[in-house]
C-alpha cells in the first residue's frame, strides 16, 4: 500500500470541510440545525481517513522518504513553484499525531460541544484546520508551507471567536490574528532573503539543503552569511508569532476565549509547535547561523521562564495551561536553539499528549461545571469526576517530568542537550531546570485547587456536577495513555532510540555539527526527577493547606501579578499599538483636513467658472444646434482656404 | 446611364441638408429627432455610394462602415426616444424651445 498517494491525506479533511461547510450553509436557515449524529459522524470519520492513509503510509516509508509533484503552482521567469509533497521521517511524525489527536479531538468536539447551535459550523473549521496543518507538515517547499500557515491562522480566528457573539471572544480572535500576521511578515521576508540568495529553486526543502551542502563544500558560506542570517532571523520571527514566543506571545492566553477543543487542538498540540517544525525543517540552514542559533535559545529560555512564572498567578485553569504551553514551547525553542533539533520535536510529540490530555481534561471539568473557570470556584472534584481526575493527572506526571512520564524523557533530553551545547550550556541548564521547578509548582496548584480539598463553589451547583459523556472520556484515556507512554520512544537511560532514529535521516546533517560530550543521563534524570519532586513538594507546602482566597468578579490576576502577567501586552502597547495609532491619527488629518481642503477648493473653482459660462447659453437648443453646425462650417471653409496649415 | 460618382454625392448632401433644416427649423421635438436620423442616413448613403463607383479594392470599408452605423444608429434612437419620452413626461410639451432649464 505504499503507492498511496500522498495528495489523499490533505484531501479527506478537505471534503470533510465543504461537505460540513455545504450542511452548516443549508441549514443555516432553520431553527433547529441539522442532526447531530450525521454531522459528527462526518466530521470525525475524514481524521480519522486521513490518520489511516498516514499510517499506511508510515508503514512501508523508504529511508529517504516519499516525493511526490502533484502540479505546477506558479510559472513566470525568475520564480517557478511546484504543489509538491515530501513525506519523509519529520513529516512522518507530525502527521501521525496531528491526524491522530485531531481525530481524538473531534470525537471529544462532540460531546462537548453538544447543543451548540453552530455545531456543524465547527467541525466544517476544525477540518479545515486539519487541512491547512497537513498542508504546512506535508508540502515540500516554503511556499506551500506558508500558504497551510496561513490557513491554520485563519482557522485559529475563525475557532477562537467561535462563540462570536460575545464581544471580548471576537477582540481575541482579532487580537491573535494580527500579532500573527506580525510573525507572518517575518516569514515572507524571510522567503524573500531565500531567493536573493539562491534564486526561486531553493524555496525547495530538498533544493536548500544541497545548496546548502555546495555552500559548505565550496566555502562560500562566509560570502552570504549575513543574507542567511537575516533570513534565518526573519524565519524566527514568523515562528515567534505561530510558536507564541517573545515579542509575539501575547495572543495565545487570550486564544483561551475559543471552545477547549479548540485550545487543546490548535493551542496546545499542533498548530503552536509548526514553529518548532519550521525550526527543525530548516535545520540545515540555522545550524549554520550561531548568532541566530544563540538568540533562539535565549529568546526560548526567557520565554520559558516567564511564561512558567505568569502561570502561577493565574486563576482561570484555562489560562494557566496556555501559560504553560508557552512555556513548554520555550523549552523546544532552546532545544532547537542548540541544534538538538531531535529533542525538540520530541517534545513536541510528548507535549502534544499530555497538553492535549490536560486541556481535554479542563474541559471535562469545565463542562462538568457548567462553565466555571476560575479554579478557585473548584475543588474536590477528584469524587465527582474520578475519570477526570485520573486523566489530568497522569498528564500533570507527564508534564512535570515525573519519572517513567512522556515529559520526564523529552525533558531531560532538552536539558542534558542544553548542557553540552558549548561554554554557556550549564547556564542555560540551571535556568531551565529552575524553570522546570516552577512548572512542577504551578501545575501542582492547578491540581491541588481543582480536585484536592473541599468544593467552594455555590451549594446548588454542587449538585449538577457530572462526570463528562463516553464520548469525550475516550479520547482523555487515549491521550492519557499517550502521555504515560510516549516517552518510551526515545528512552537513553533504557538505550531505546526508535524516534531518533526515525528523524535521523533527515536532522542528521543539521545536528553533525554539534559535538557530542558523552555524560551519564542517570544523573540529569535525578536532577530532573529532584526538580519535580521540589517543586511538587513547595505547591504542597504553599498550596495544600491554605486558604484560598474567595474569588471576586473576574478571574484576571491583579497588583504585581497583573504587572508581570501583562508585560508584553503593555510593550506591545507602546511599541506597536501607540505608534500606529499616532500614524494613523496623522494619515486620518492629512486626509479628512488638508486633501479634503483642496478637494473643495478645486470644486469651487470649476463651480464659479461654471457660473460665468452658464450666462452665454442662449435660451433655444435649435438655436445652439444652427450655431454649432455653424460653427463647424466655419472651421471647414477655414481649413479648405488655407490647406490646413496654420 | 452609367452611375457616375456625383450623382450619389449630390442626392446624399440634399438629404443631409433637409435633416439639418429640419433639426434646426421644426420646433417639435420628435421633429427634431428625425431630421438628424436623416442627417446621419445621408452620411450612410455617401460611404454606400462611394463604395459602388470607386476601385473594389478601395470600397471595402465604405461597405462595411455603414453597416456598423445603422446597428449603432438604432441603439442611438432607442436611447434618444427614451429621452425625449421621458423629458416629454416631465415637462408635459414637446416644443424643443421650453427645454432651457440648463440655462442658469
Amino acid at each position: 500500500m505504499t503507492n498511496l498517494p500522498l495528495w489523499l491525506i490533505p484531501l479527506f479533511p478537505l471534503v470533510g470541510t465543504v461537505l460540513l461547510g455545504a450542511i452548516a450553509v443549508i441549514s443555516s436557515g432553520s431553527k433547529k440545525g441539522p442532526a447531530e449524529g450525521i454531522v459528527g459522524f462526518l466530521a470525525v470519520i475524514f481524521p480519522v481517513l486521513a490518520f489511516a492513509s498516514v499510517v499506511l503510509l508510515a508503514w512501508g516509508m523508504p529511508t529517504e522518504g516519499l516525493r511526490q509533484t502533484l502540479c505546477n503552482w506558479i510559472d513566470i521567469p525568475l520564480f517557478k513553484v511546484d504543489i509538491g509533497f515530501l513525506f519523509d521521517g519529520l513529516s512522518r511524525i507530525m502527521l501521525l499525531f496531528v491526524t491522530g489527536i485531531g481525530s481524538l479531538i473531534a470525537l471529544y468536539s462532540i460531546g462537548y460541544m453538544h447543543g451548540d447551535r453552530g455545531f456543524a459550523r465547527f467541525f466544517a473549521y476544525i477540518n479545515l484546520f486539519l487541512f491547512s496543518m497537513i498542508v504546512l507538515v506535508l508540502s515540500d517547499s516554503l511556499l506551500l508551507t506558508f500558504l497551510g500557515w496561513e490557513g491554520v491562522g485563519l482557522c485559529s480566528y475563525l475557532l477562537i471567536g467561535f462563540w462570536n457573539k460575545d464581544l471580548s471572544n471576537c477582540k481575541a480572535a482579532n487580537k491573535a490574528f494580527i500579532v500573527n500576521r506580525v510573525g507572518d511578515i517575518g516569514f515572507l521576508l524571510g522567503m524573500l532573503c531565500l531567493v536573493t540568495v539562491g534564486g526561486s529553486e531553493i524555496l525547495n526543502y530538498d533544493s536548500l539543503s544541497a545548496f546548502i551542502q555546495m555552500l559548505i563544500a565550496g566555502g562560500h558560506v562566509e560570502i552570504v552569511l549575513p543574507l542567511l542570517s537575516l533570513a534565518g532571523l526573519l524565519f524566527f520571527i514568523g515562528c515567534t508569532g505561530k510558536s507564541a514566543q517573545i515579542p509575539l506571545l501575547t495572543w495565545l492566553p487570550d486564544a483561551m476565549a475559543g471552545p477547549t477543543p479548540v485550545s487543546a487542538l490548535i493551542h496546545a498540540a499542533t498548530m503552536v509547535t509548526s514553529g518548532v517544525y519550521l525550526l527543525a525543517r530548516m535545520g540545515n540552514l540555522f545550524s549554520l547561523l550561531p548568532v541566530v542559533l544563540l538568540i533562539i535559545t535565549l529568546i526560548g529560555l526567557a520565554t520559558a521562564f516567564w511564561a512558567a512564572v505568569a502561570g502561577l498567578f493565574q486563576n482561570d485553569i484555562k489560562k494557566v495551561l496556555a501559560y504553560s504551553t508557552i512555556s513548554q514551547l520555550g523549552y523546544m525553542f532552546m532545544a532547537a536553539g542548540v541544534c538538538a533539533f531531535d529533542a525538540s520535536i520530541f517534545h513536541v510529540f510528548t507535549h502534544a499528549f499530555f497538553k492535549a490530555a490536560l486541556f481535554l481534561g479542563a474541559g471535562a471539568v469545565i463542562h462538568a461545571l457548567a462553565g466555571e473557570q476560575d479554579m478557585r470556584k473548584m475543588g474536590g472534584l477528584l469524587r465527582k469526576t474520578p475519570v477526570t481526575a485520573c486523566v489530568m493527572i497522569f498528564a500533570f506526571f507527564a508534564i512535570i517530568g515525573f519519572p517513567g512520564f512522556a515529559g520526564f524523557w523529552s525533558k531531560d533530553l532538552i536539558l542534558e542537550r542544553l548542557y553540552t551545547s558549548g561554554s554557556l550550556g550549564p547556564i542555560f541548564y540551571g535556568v531551565g531546570l529552575l524553570t522546570a521547578v516552577i512548572t512542577a509548582i504551578y501545575m501542582s496548584r492547578l491540581i491541588i485547587l481543582t480536585f484536592f480539598g473541599s468544593y467552594r463553589g455555590s451549594k446548588e451547583s454542587e449538585e449538577h456536577i457530572h462526570e463528562a459523556p463516553a464520548s469525550m472520556l475516550l479520547p482523555m484515556v487515549v491521550l492519557s495513555i499517550g502521555a504515560i507512554f510516549a516517552g518510551y520512544f526515545w528512552a537513553d537511560s533504557l538505550g531505546i532510540t526508535m524516534f531518533k532514529d526515525s528523524l535521523a535521516p533527515v536532522l542528521s546533517t543539521a545536528q553533525s555539527g554539534v559535538a557530542h560530550v558523552h555524560v551519564n543521563p542517570i544523573i540529569f534524570a535525578g536532577l530532573g526527577t529532584l526538580a519535580a519532586l521540589l517543586g511538587m513538594f513547595i505547591a504542597l507546602k504553599v498550596y495544600g493547606n491554605a486558604r484560598v482566597p474567595a474569588a471576586k468578579g473576574s478571574s484576571a490576576p491583579e497588583g504585581f501579578k497583573a504587572d508581570w502577567t501583562f508585560f508584553f501586552d503593555t510593550i506591545h502597547k507602546f511599541c506597536g499599538i501607540i505608534p500606529v495609532a499616532v500614524l494613523a491619527w496623522i494619515v486620518d488629518m492629512v486626509v479628512e483636513k488638508i486633501l479634503q481642503a483642496a478637494q473643495w477648493m478645486v470644486g469651487a473653482i470649476a463651480e464659479i467658472l461654471g457660473d460665468g459660462v452658464a450666462t452665454f447659453q442662449v435660451r433655444k437648443v435649435r438655436l445652439q444646434l444652427a450655431l454649432s453646425v455653424a460653427g463647424v462650417a466655419i472651421l471647414v471653409a477655414v481649413v479648405l482656404l488655407t490647406g490646413g496649415s496654420i | 446611364m452609367a452611375l457616375e460618382a456625383i450623382y450619389v454625392q449630390v442626392l446624399a448632401l440634399i438629404l443631409f441638408s433637409i435633416g439639418l433644416i429640419v433639426a434646426i427649423a421644426r420646433r417639435n421635438v420628435f421633429f427634431v429627432l428625425m431630421g438628424v436620423e436623416i442627417a446621419l442616413n445621408a452620411v450612410n448613403l455617401s460611404f454606400v455610394g462611394f463604395a459602388k463607383t470607386l476601385p473594389a479594392d478601395l470600397s471595402v470599408a465604405g461597405q462595411i462602415v455603414p453597416l456598423f452605423s445603422i446597428a449603432i444608429a438604432a441603439a442611438e434612437a432607442c436611447v434618444g426616444l427614451a429621452m425625449v419620452i421621458l423629458i416629454f413626461r416631465n415637462r408635459e410639451s414637446v416644443d424643443a424651445d421650453t427645454y432651457s432649464n440648463m440655462k442658469g
